[in-house]
């Protein structure tokens, strides 16, 4: 006997609810039936004898047999399930029966499988063209042609596809991105740069790099075809600069070598042979021998005569006295005088005083004029070498052919840059230092040495030969 | 308490120095190492101002660095490389001495390259700057590039600064920036104008590399430079194609793609390769229009807005813009002996088209029999064959032309003929107050026209003694033909003048006709107010001179001393002028005096 339930009121106010209390349990088959059909093709399509086996009662033998085989041993069983597909693999499979669209698909081996007739065939076939050979060689290539490709590609230095200057973005300086952001202060943003990122402020450069120019403008005397005026304005101007060259040379020797006095050979030799025989008796020479003298009493006489105390008298200290006294009192009276001149001399005097302080004015002017001038075109000392002078471009007007083709130049571009560099403080001033090559000393082992001897020797035994 | 002694030189000058030695110490780097690192970060020794309180005490000369720059040094990068590269020698070394070639080949194939482009970055900051110091780079790089492999110079050096300085040339093509060429003993100047900054560099002549004195230049040095010169000028290249719209690294001819494997060992061949990748034209982006007008010049009503500045600056944007296409639509062809690079670089700045030899060179792109070719330059005194449809100028006239931003006549440039003097463009222009003489000032400005010069001398003569002609016309041969250009191309001038006024000329007397009828229609005109031009010149100088004295007595004396200096230096040009004027006249009496004697002789002779 069925009991009855008794209804009870539910609420079956949203869909979760409804669900909950009804039976949707047909629709649910039903619709997956339709999945099923879809995916298994449908039912009223498939012919009979794929939905029907004929009963041959042969399942029944075969459970019976089943029952006849003895259970496998453990390891069997192990062996058994190696062959099975793993269980984590299932998921890999293809559960529907929804055909591979790759009809093509190339079915692999696995690796381990049992290799074919055919493919042992082929394999020999292949070995024997040496085609593997072939192709590894060619992987070899390959590989080393992407290498290459890969690393050219690296190179900046030769690619340069780079836009350095195009994007300004905060990214661009190293800025994270999480921080790029109007309310971030800069300071914050460029506290978290890497350091290895971050761009600093360069140090300025030093004055004399930043104010002279690399390319200095070319006198225009140094035309191919210049105008006659201003050659001369050039050759004017390396004379010039010859001429102080010369002076400052001329200057260096009487300064250095010509401070000192010259001593001929001569000359040296009789010093050495001076003093070389200091002390040794001389050979007696007559001609040095002193003048007899012409009185010689033989008294004794004393080099300087003793002196006199011999004094003033009383008239001649007063003489004496007097004369000091007159020459004081002139003195003072010509300086007296000279008060009263001066007063109405002022003026002059003043005039003149004004006119000595105006002219050591101005020239105390030029001279610092002309030591800034001289400091501002200086070349900065860096070292204890002094940066070579810029010299005037010289065009020897013999070799001015006035035509393109013969065209002759004595200047040493490289050099003319290598010295501008110094110049502008870029490069200390240095004497390139040559490296002295080792000198070897060579010498004979004492058995090889040929001498002369040997020489003399060989040329006599040939020549008995003969 | 005793406060601790200050140590001497803790702060002030001394603390801001240091020496070369103690900087290696503190980088931990080689000096080999150190010197390159400062030229490439551009870090240079600075001079103190008081030595020896910077070398703390010591005395001597010693290279000093500033404390902070070394310390700008420390953070770079590139320290760590170069860190790395010491290891890496070592090993090449190591595998050198154990005869370990294999290994050996593989580390200098591995060999790590620094990449020092955010040194380029740092070093200059904008376009501008990189473009402002551009004098120096250009210059070596020009130079590194005629150099063959050399010893203490990497071997791709010289082939990218090759590759570097024609993709240069060709954006300067493209740009058509050239402003100023200058061919002097030393190399050609070139002045090209980027962004409003003047460029300038020296190209050597084309000799074949001259072996440089061992002791006179560091080449180690010189090759880092270059170095760092190769990098900025590939980036500058980079930015300056891409403001054009043309493709970056651009397919020039074989010799200069990176990825050849054969190099060009005769220096000739390699030459001609290279001015033929000048000529080609280079690939545009795509939807890049070719003729990018510029805009017109806009004005700004600044403070101390000069009319005449203003007018100035107008002419001078006016001429650029002649300058930019002076050569368009005309033909070269370039003689062999003529060295052709640089002729074609200027040639194809100002959007001419060149040509040379086929035979002798390659990368012709027309043949010496094209009719159309308007200029054949040659340096030699004759040639055999002669076309009439073009002129047969020397190549100065190419540079003259340049620098006068207008094609010269070409009477004073013709084959054969002595060239005037080829004079600089980078002269001051500031200092006008001086002498010109009148065959200067016709070199410097075409539209001058002398009053007494030569030809028009000559002309004069003719007119006013007709019967003489007939007898000058063959004593001077040699100057007829150049007369008769210079006759051709005052024709030409005229004929081009007169044309537009044709039309004007069209029926005079249908405009009489035209007039007549508007004076019927006119309404009684209201008389205007007429400006005295003298009365107006008194007042200007009235008012003038109060403004003179309303100058500060401060530079009262200066102002003085300015005027006196006007007037003196336009005294000196006046008695020059009068000078020159009194001496042509006489050089003319001789010559018309000497004439008349030749005509007297002459006739005597037939009597």
């Amino acid at each position: 006997m069925s009991v009855v339930k008794k209804k009870k009121r539910v609420s079956k106010k949203n869909k979760k609810a409804w669900g909950k209390y009804c039976d949707i349990r047909d629709v649910e088959e039903f619709l997956e039936d339709q999945r099923l059909e879809e995916r298994l093709g449908k039912f009223e399509t498939k012919p009979d004898s794929e939905l029907f086996v004929i009963d041959t009662g042969e399942e029944a033998k075969a459970d019976d047999e089943v029952e006849d085989k003895k259970p496998l041993s453990a390891k069997l069983q192990k062996r058994a399930k190696l062959k099975e597909l793993p269980r984590c693999f299932e998921v890999l499979m293809p559960t529907s029966k929804v055909q591979d669209p790759n009809a093509k698909r190339n079915r692999v081996n696995p690796i381990g499988s049992k290799k074919t007739a055919l493919s042992k065939l082929s394999e020999k076939r292949k070995t024997e063209k040496k085609i593997f050979e072939k192709k590894l060689e060619e992987a070899k290539k390959n590989r080393k042609m992407a290498r290459d490709k890969k690393r050219k590609e690296k190179k900046v230095r030769e690619n340069f596809n780079l836009d350095l200057w195009g994007n300004d973005l905060p990214e661009a300086k190293g800025i994270p991105e999480t921080l790029c952001h109007e309310f971030i202060s800069t300071e914050a943003q460029l506290h978290n740069v890497l350091t290895t990122q971050r761009l600093r402020p360069k140090p300025p450069v030093a004055k004399t790099l930043a104010t002279r120019p690399a390319v200095e403008v070319p006198h225009p005397g140094v035309s191919y075809n210049p105008s006659f005026k201003e050659h001369q304005e050039l050759l004017q101007e390396v004379g010039q600069h010859e001429q102080k060259m010369m002076k400052r040379e001329a200057h260096l020797l009487r300064v250095t070598t010509g401070m000192f006095r010259r001593v001929t050979q001569q000359e040296k030799e009789n010093q050495w042979k001076e003093e070389m025989s200091a002390g040794l008796p001389q050979p007696h020479n007559p001609a040095n021998d002193p003048e007899p003298e012409s009185e010689t009493d033989n008294e004794y006489k004393a080099i300087n005569p003793p002196v006199k105390n011999k004094k003033k008298d009383h008239k001649a200290r007063r003489k004496q006295k007097e004369q000091i006294l007159e020459k004081e009192r002139l003195k003072r009276e010509k300086i007296n005088k000279k008060k009263i001149t001066d007063l109405y001399k002022l003026r002059q005097l003043q005039s003149s005083i004004s006119e000595s302080e105006q002219q050591q004015a101005s020239s105390r002017d030029k001279r610092v004029q002309t030591r800034a001038a001289r400091a501002a075109a200086a070349p900065p000392a860096l070292s204890a070498h002094a940066a070579p002078r810029p010299e005037p471009d010289f065009v020897d007007p013999a070799l001015l052919s006035g035509d393109l083709r013969n065209v002759k130049t004595n200047s040493n571009l490289l050099r003319d840059r290598f010295e501008s560099l110094q110049r502008r403080g870029a490069l200390a001033a240095s004497k390139v230092m040559m490296k002295k090559k080792r000198k070897l000393k060579s010498y004979f082992k004492p058995g090889h040495k040929v001498t002369d001897n040997d020489i003399e020797k060989f040329l006599k035994r040939n020549a008995e030969k003969k | 308490m005793v406060s601790k002694k200050k140590k001497k030189y803790s702060s002030g000058e001394g603390a801001q120095f240091m020496t070369r030695k103690a900087a290696l110490k503190k980088l931990q780097l080689s000096l080999k190492d150190f010197r390159r690192i400062c030229i490439l970060k551009g870090i240079y020794p600075r001079e103190p101002r008081n030595r020896k309180r910077a070398q703390k005490g010591v005395g001597g000369i010693k290279t000093l660095y500033h404390t902070k720059d070394i310390k700008f040094l420390l953070h770079e990068p590139i320290i760590w490389k170069l860190r790395e590269l010491k290891v890496y020698q070592q090993k090449i070394r190591r595998a050198r001495a154990m005869r370990e070639y294999r290994s050996m080949k593989k580390y200098l194939r591995d060999y790590p390259e620094i990449n020092i482009d955010h040194i380029v970055k740092e070093r200059y900051p904008t376009f501008v700057d990189a473009l402002r110091d551009l004098d120096d780079c250009l210059t070596l790089c020009f130079l590194f590039s005629t150099f063959p492999s050399l010893k203490k110079v990497p071997r791709d050096q010289s082939m990218l600064c090759r590759r570097l300085t024609v993709e240069f040339m060709h954006a300067v093509i493209a740009a058509k920036a050239l402003r100023k060429v200058f061919v002097s003993v030393k190399g050609y100047y070139y002045q090209v104008e980027f962004e409003g900054q003047t460029i300038t560099w020296i190209v050597p002549h084309h000799f074949s590399f001259q072996p440089q004195n061992k002791d006179e230049v560091d080449f180690k040095i010189m090759s880092t430079f270059v170095e760092f010169y190769t990098m900025m000028l590939g980036f500058v290249n980079f930015k300056l194609y891409h403001s054009l719209n043309l493709v970056y690294p651009p397919k020039l001819t074989s010799a200069f793609s990176a990825d050849t494997d054969k190099d060009l060992i005769d220096e000739h061949a390699y030459v001609s390769e290279r001015i033929a990748a000048m000529n080609l034209s280079l690939a545009r982006l795509e939807g890049a229009n070719d003729a990018e007008e510029l805009p017109e010049m806009d004005i700004f009503n600044t403070e101390d807005d000069d009319p005449q500045k203003l007018e100035e600056a107008k002419q001078e944007a006016e001429k650029v813009k002649k300058l930019k296409t002076m050569f368009k639509g005309l033909k070269f062809f370039i003689n062999r002996e003529v060295p052709r690079e640089p002729l074609v670089f200027i040639i194809r700045c100002f959007g001419g088209e060149v040509s040379w030899d086929r035979d002798h060179f390659v990368g012709a792109t027309f043949d010496e029999t094209d009719e159309s070719i308007a200029y054949q330059i040659v340096d030699r005194p004759t040639m055999d064959k002669q076309y009439i449809s073009r002129y047969y100028v020397q190549p100065q006239w190419v540079f003259d032309s340049v620098n006068a931003r207008s094609l010269l006549p070409i009477n004073k440039y013709l084959m054969g003929a002595v060239l005037p003097p080829h004079l600089s463009p980078f002269v001051d222009k500031t200092k006008d107050q001086v002498y010109i003489p009148p065959e200067e000032r016709a070199l410097n400005d075409p539209n001058f026209k002398p009053l007494n010069d030569d030809q028009s001398g000559s002309d004069i003569e003719e007119a006013s003694d007709e019967d003489k002609e007939d007898e000058d016309e063959p004593n001077s041969e040699d100057s007829d033909a150049e007369e008769a250009l210079a006759k051709q191309y005052q024709q030409e001038v005229e004929e081009d003048s007169t044309s537009d006024e044709d039309e004007d000329n069209a029926d005079p007397e249908k405009k009489k006709i035209a007039k007549e009828k508007k004076k019927a229609m006119a309404v009684t005109t209201g008389v205007p107010h007429k400006e005295h031009p003298y009365q107006k010149e008194i007042e200007d100088k009235q008012a003038f001179r109060l403004r003179e004295k309303l100058v500060r007595k401060k530079h009262r004396n200066l102002y003085k001393s300015m005027k006196a200096g006007q007037e003196q230096r336009k005294k000196e040009i006046w008695l020059l002028r009068k000078k020159r004027r009194l001496h042509d006249e006489k050089v003319k009496e001789n010559k018309k005096n000497e004439k008349r004697k030749q005509k007297a002789q002459s006739l005597e002779a037939s009597v």
